[in-house]
């Protein structure tokens, strides 16, 4: 038995996305399947919580959050003092995360395809991009906050801040990255400017430009919660603090679930598809034959 | 008709953090090549043979002296074959072709399947270079540099990464192919089997960039690498050869 | 090399003298970059400060820089950066440990890849902010909370890039030392190990880095001492100098970390490797 063949042949953990890569199903044991071992990490979790539960009288039940949840949802009554709401929240503060993203994400691309392209503006703007990317999210919540007060402004600022960094230093190391060798192929053949931008660098850095966008959506999401947490009066952040500085901790743990569920479904339908469209290049199987059989 | 002229042609390259002595690749060369000749420009490694085509092709600057590539008076289309296939992982074989083609029609993309077609490739248009192995790779780079309908057509040891056999197959589609077109070719090598196989003329070059060598090869096409007759000219190219190793070794500095 | 490429007649000396120049040039060229990129930074904070917020709302460099040395000369600035660095370094070590284990874990076994894939994605899609106050409800306003909250932040992202490491080992290395018959112990000490030193040591910084930031984030709730503490402080009682100067000191900190002690941890294990890798070969 050799050793080396008991090395997993793909490296890629974050690719395994969450399920073991498996042949045709009906060779799969039952214990080995996607849904199998996604219910089992749900029993994890909960089992935890239980226990939590059990130990700690701050933690509230599982059926307290998700009794919560019904009402807040659906526009009910929390115990007669004030009614359930959710899609006024949710529709401030995703209106703040889209506006302040509208902003960032190309900002953020600009300046990291001018840091990628140019070795002057790398050598300008590198050390700052880098201060703002190492920069914990907080500091630029309660600056934007103490700067802009509760309304709008401070969290989008929050947002745009966040997200810039993060898709500067993605895209310029991607098209840093990009091969010398095909530059110089491209000056060989006097490739046109455009097509060269168009199919050189963001065909060779779109991943991670993708990546980069991926994670400024990620970051700046809790940036976002953060500002409204501590300086604004409305929004999902706002709402889950309501609760929190009420003592109605189930209340405030269902807001958590609902950050994740609203995280959880933006990256699988959106960012995990872009991410996989825009890598389809290096998951190609490798053809097989020899060479020469194809003529 | 397409003309290289070089002359006196220098290239010294200042130290670099990881190679902190300055570089000499090319001492001065002086070489003129016209019209639809085969040229193979022979050496051993640091003797510039691939500065000496970068700064032809246009992407490298000389030191000092002067470079013209020209056909019939106006700067000449330049085809390039590189040492590695260099194809946009990122694009198809096919969109791999028309990225370098500059002067688009609706002929373009019939044009990029012929020459894939000549290099045996026509099956494959539609997928990504990964999918393909290293001597496929480098026919895609083949039929490349031969669809801008170059005037010079440069080549970089292409089949060097290559394997024997596999080298030896891309020779025949290298032949094959410029039989049909018969542009003007400057093809770097190291090897002497090589550029008596393919060449009509053997530039040899020199460590330090100086040419001490300028042999012509009237011989019939196509060659196979064991003709009697390539054979021979290929013993004459490497006691030639032995005699500039033993010229560099013993310090003559000039042939 | 067999041939002396350095042949210098006098014509291309003074020739790549030139040559020479343009380099050298260049080079300063590139440095004076960085020169006028912190200049203008300074620049357009004073700009800010002056012209746009107002010094009140934005404090100009100078003001921040004195507040920073003050912070640093005053009382307590030891104890306030020895409270967090104690808990990064805690959270870090845990973080580290059960990343080896557990990236060991998944780059051998795809079931357990699977289960914890999901779990991770679970974890990281919880923003840090929900994290760092369910600490405070879990252990109140205690040490405890940032330290576990930057542990079980830092493990997954540091986890799966051990398991990369570790499946990144050059499989050939491996195929060696099996044709030369040596043992799976020997195989896992001799390449296995050294191979993903590297990896444990990126991911030693990753930990670090992450375990900085969410550190300081749990601080702001559920903490009554360290860096994190001192900053909510300033913003609740609108003292800008203050945050910023406390930001500008944990950059700083940061920097030094990165530039002194990974940077010299990375070029002693690399060297380290190369060393034992030798040794795997030569006990042949």
């Amino acid at each position: 038995m050799s050793y080396a063949a008991d090395l997993p042949t793909a490296p890629e953990f974050s690719q395994a996305s969450g399920t073991p890569q498996s042949a045709p199903a009906q060779a799969v044991h039952w214990t080995r399947k996607p849904w199998f071992i996604n219910a089992l990490a749900v029993a994890i979790l909960l089992v935890v919580w239980q226990y939590l539960y059990s130990v700690n009288e701050r933690v509230p039940s599982i059926d307290e959050v998700v009794s919560f949840l019904g009402v807040e949802l659906g526009g009910g009554s929390h115990g007669g003092v004030s009614r359930g709401e959710f899609w006024g929240p949710l529709s401030i503060s995703l209106q703040r995360y889209v506006i302040g993203l509208a902003i960032g994400v190309p900002v953020g691309g600009l300046l990291g395809l001018l840091i990628g392209g140019s070795r002057r503006f790398r050598s300008v703007l590198n050390d700052t991009v880098l201060v703002l990317l190492v920069l914990p999210s907080v500091v630029w919540a309660f600056a934007a906050s103490l700067w802009f007060g509760i309304g709008s402004t401070a969290p989008v600022v929050a947002v745009v801040l966040t997200a810039v960094p993060f898709m500067a230093v993605n895209l310029s190391s991607g098209i840093r990255g990009l091969d010398p060798g095909l530059a110089l192929m491209s000056d060989a053949f006097r490739v046109p400017r455009l097509r060269r931008a168009t199919h050189l660098l963001v065909g060779g850095a779109l991943s991670n430009a993708v990546t980069g966008v991926r994670l400024a959506f990620m970051t700046s999401w809790n940036s976002l919660l953060i500002v409204e947490w501590f300086g604004t009066a409305s929004g999902v952040g706002w709402r889950a603090k309501h609760w929190y500085d009420a003592q109605r901790f189930e209340g405030f743990v269902a807001w958590i679930l609902l950050f994740v569920v609203f995280i959880t479904l933006l990256d699988w339908l959106v960012l995990r598809r872009l991410e996989h469209r825009s890598t389809r290049w290096q998951q190609q199987p490798t053809l097989t034959f020899a060479e020469g059989e194809v003529t | 008709m397409a003309t290289i002229l070089i002359e006196n042609l220098t290239k010294v390259y200042p130290p670099t953090p990881t190679y902190p002595q300055q570089v000499q690749a090319l001492g001065g060369v002086s070489m003129s090549v016209t019209g639809n000749v085969f040229v193979a420009v022979l050496g051993p490694s640091g003797s510039g043979k691939t500065t000496l085509l970068n700064i032809v092709a246009g992407v490298e600057e000389p030191t000092a002296g002067a470079v013209r590539v020209v056909q019939d008076g106006v700067p000449a289309q330049v085809g390039y074959v590189f040492q590695e296939p260099r194809l946009l992982p990122w694009r198809s074989v096919l969109d791999n072709m028309l990225y370098v083609q500059n002067r688009k029609s609706d002929r373009s993309k019939r044009e990029a399947e012929f020459y894939l077609s000549m290099v045996g490739l026509s099956d494959v248009a539609h997928l990504y270079p990964a999918q393909l192995s290293a001597g496929m790779q480098q026919r895609v780079g083949i039929a490349r540099a031969f669809l801008v309908n170059p005037d010079v057509l440069l080549m970089d040891e292409p089949f060097s990464h290559m394997d024997a056999l596999t080298g030896r197959s891309l020779r025949d589609y290298l032949q094959r192919i410029w039989a049909h077109t018969r542009k003007t070719a400057l093809f770097v090598t190291h090897d002497v089997g090589e550029a008596v196989e393919l060449a009509d003329r053997i530039l040899m070059l020199r460590p330090g960039g100086v040419v001490f060598d300028d042999i012509p090869v009237n011989l019939q096409r196509p060659r196979r690498p064991d003709d009697a007759a390539v054979r021979a000219v290929e013993t004459e190219v490497l006691r030639r050869f032995d005699s500039m190793e033993a010229a560099v070794r013993f310090g003559d500095q000039r042939n | 090399m067999a041939y002396d490429t350095s042949v210098t007649p006098d014509a291309v000396a003074d020739l790549s003298a030139r040559e020479m120049r343009r380099s050298v040039m260049s080079r300063w060229g590139l440095r004076a970059g960085v020169v006028i990129g912190w200049l203008a930074f300074i620049g357009v904070w004073y700009v800010f400060s002056g012209a746009v917020l107002g010094t009140q709302q934005l404090p100009p460099p100078h003001t921040v820089a004195a507040e920073a040395w003050q912070v640093v000369t005053g009382d307590g600035f030891g104890a306030t950066l020895w409270a967090s660095l104690l808990r990064v370094i805690v959270g870090c070590t845990l973080a580290l440990s059960a990343s080896i284990v557990l990236g060991m874990v998944i780059a051998y076994s795809a079931w357990w890849r699977g289960l914890l894939g999901v779990l991770t994605r679970f974890f990281v899609s919880i923003p840090t902010v929900a994290l760092a106050i369910l600490a405070l409800i879990l252990f109140g306003v205690s040490g405890l909370g940032p330290m576990l909250t930057a542990a079980l932040v830092a493990t997954p992202y540091v986890m799966s890039s051990v398991a990369q490491g570790l499946t990144g080992v050059d499989r050939r290395l491996i195929v060696m030392s099996e044709s030369f018959g040596r043992t799976r112990s020997q195989i896992i000490t001799g390449v296995l190990l050294p191979s993903s030193v590297l990896a444990v040591i990126g991911g030693a910084r990753q930990a670090f880095a992450l375990a900085w930031r969410i550190t300081l984030l749990t601080e702001v709730f559920a903490s009554s001492d360290g860096v994190g503490f001192q900053i909510r402080r300033s913003f609740e009682s609108y003292d800008v100098r203050g945050l910023l100067a406390w930001t500008a000191l944990f950059i700083g900190l940061m920097f030094i970390f990165e530039n002194f002690v990974f940077r010299q941890l990375e070029r002693r294990a690399f060297g380290g490797a190369h060393v034992s890798q030798a040794t795997a070969e030569s006990t042949q």
